[in-house]
């Protein structure tokens, strides 16, 4: 493993929400980060033109559901950079409705990006990580995929679907000093609870134990507990981070 | 092309040493079983570790090697 203070660090879908949270961490820990969303926001903006962080923040517009696409960003980080220590799978997307009513494209395209997309990065990433010998993958699960929600089938199902990838590439990989974990957030203040309303976000604050909504910062922590390299005898876990809803 | 063979070569060589399997080997000789003992896991290193350093590899592309020799010659194509 590089030293901590230069790391290489592959976060999907940062752009915004979550997976801002945790490109901001890795930032802050003085990594390297590089990530990737369908679109630029003002956040990718912000960081890009941070003479502060020139060399060390790199942003592709990537359509991660195309596979041709996100080899080509993992070929650009490996351009720049040479190695990859660390990959984030957070890049996700949502279809709620309930599955008797969904189209066969409101499942194509959660099942492309947050399945199929994961376990392309994963191979592509896990290659090079092979290779070197070493590295960590976080997978952003959700606390949906253990648990269910009305009206989230599909996506609870590539939720689920990722812990299952998660476990059998820790045993794949674990022998090659490699860790698989994933990150089981419940109910975040981001883009992804904007679906709810707000009567829906009181009952599932007043469900809580810890009495709020997450915050991006709650995982990003827990996403650099289990990237750090005295941290690798962690693997094939999905730690649940939901402030006891599940408990 | 020779020199890539070569360092295909090479790549193996290094691959062999890390994975604690050195021993003799020829054109003729198994990357699997009673040869070189590869497993599935080794096998994607390897593979790895070529297209890492060659940009190609045979694995990748479908061609499932099957001794040294078919290995090397990916890189006399």
């Amino acid at each position: 493993m590089t030293d901590p203070s230069g790391r290489v660090v592959v976060v999907t879908g940062g752009s915004r929400g979550l997976g801002a949270g945790i490109v901001q961490s890795y930032l802050d820990s003085g990594d390297r980060v590089a990530t990737c969303a369908r679109t630029r926001t003002d956040q990718v903006d912000k960081w890009a033109n941070d003479p502060a962080l020139e060399g060390r923040f790199l942003f592709r517009e990537v359509d991660l559901a195309n596979r041709e696409q996100s080899t080509d960003f993992v070929k650009d980080v490996i351009g720049a950079w040479d190695v990859i220590d660390i990959l984030v799978n957070n890049a996700g997307v949502a279809r709620d409705g309930i599955l008797s009513l969904a189209s066969d494209d409101d499942i194509d395209i959660v099942i492309d990006l947050n399945l199929k997309g994961t376990l392309h990065m994963c191979r592509v990433v896990g290659r090079r990580m092979l290779s070197r010998g070493s590295g960590s993958i976080v997978n952003i699960s959700s606390i949906v995929g253990l648990s269910g929600y009305r009206g989230l089938a599909v996506y609870s199902s590539t939720k689920a679907a990722m812990d299952g990838m998660t476990r059998a590439l820790a045993r794949e990989l674990g022998s090659r000093g490699i860790t698989v974990n994933s990150v089981a957030p419940g109910y975040l203040r981001t883009e992804m609870s904007h679906g709810l309303d707000e009567g829906q976000l009181q009952q599932i604050i007043r469900r809580t134990p810890a009495g709020r909504l997450g915050e991006p910062s709650d995982i990003a922590r827990i996403v650099q507990f289990l990237t750090a390299p005295e941290n690798d005898y962690i693997t094939g876990q999905v730690i649940v981070a939901d402030g006891g809803l599940t408990a | 092309m020779e020199n890539t063979t070569s360092k295909a070569g090479e790549v193996l060589d290094r691959f062999l040493a890390r994975a604690d399997k050195v021993a003799p080997y020829d054109r003729d000789t198994s990357l699997y079983a009673e040869g070189l003992g590869l497993d599935s896991l080794e096998t994607a290193e390897l593979s790895s570790m070529l297209e890492d350093d060659l940009g190609t590899d045979p694995f990748s592309v479908g061609i499932m090697a099957q001794t040294v020799g078919e290995l090397l010659d990916f890189y006399e194509a």
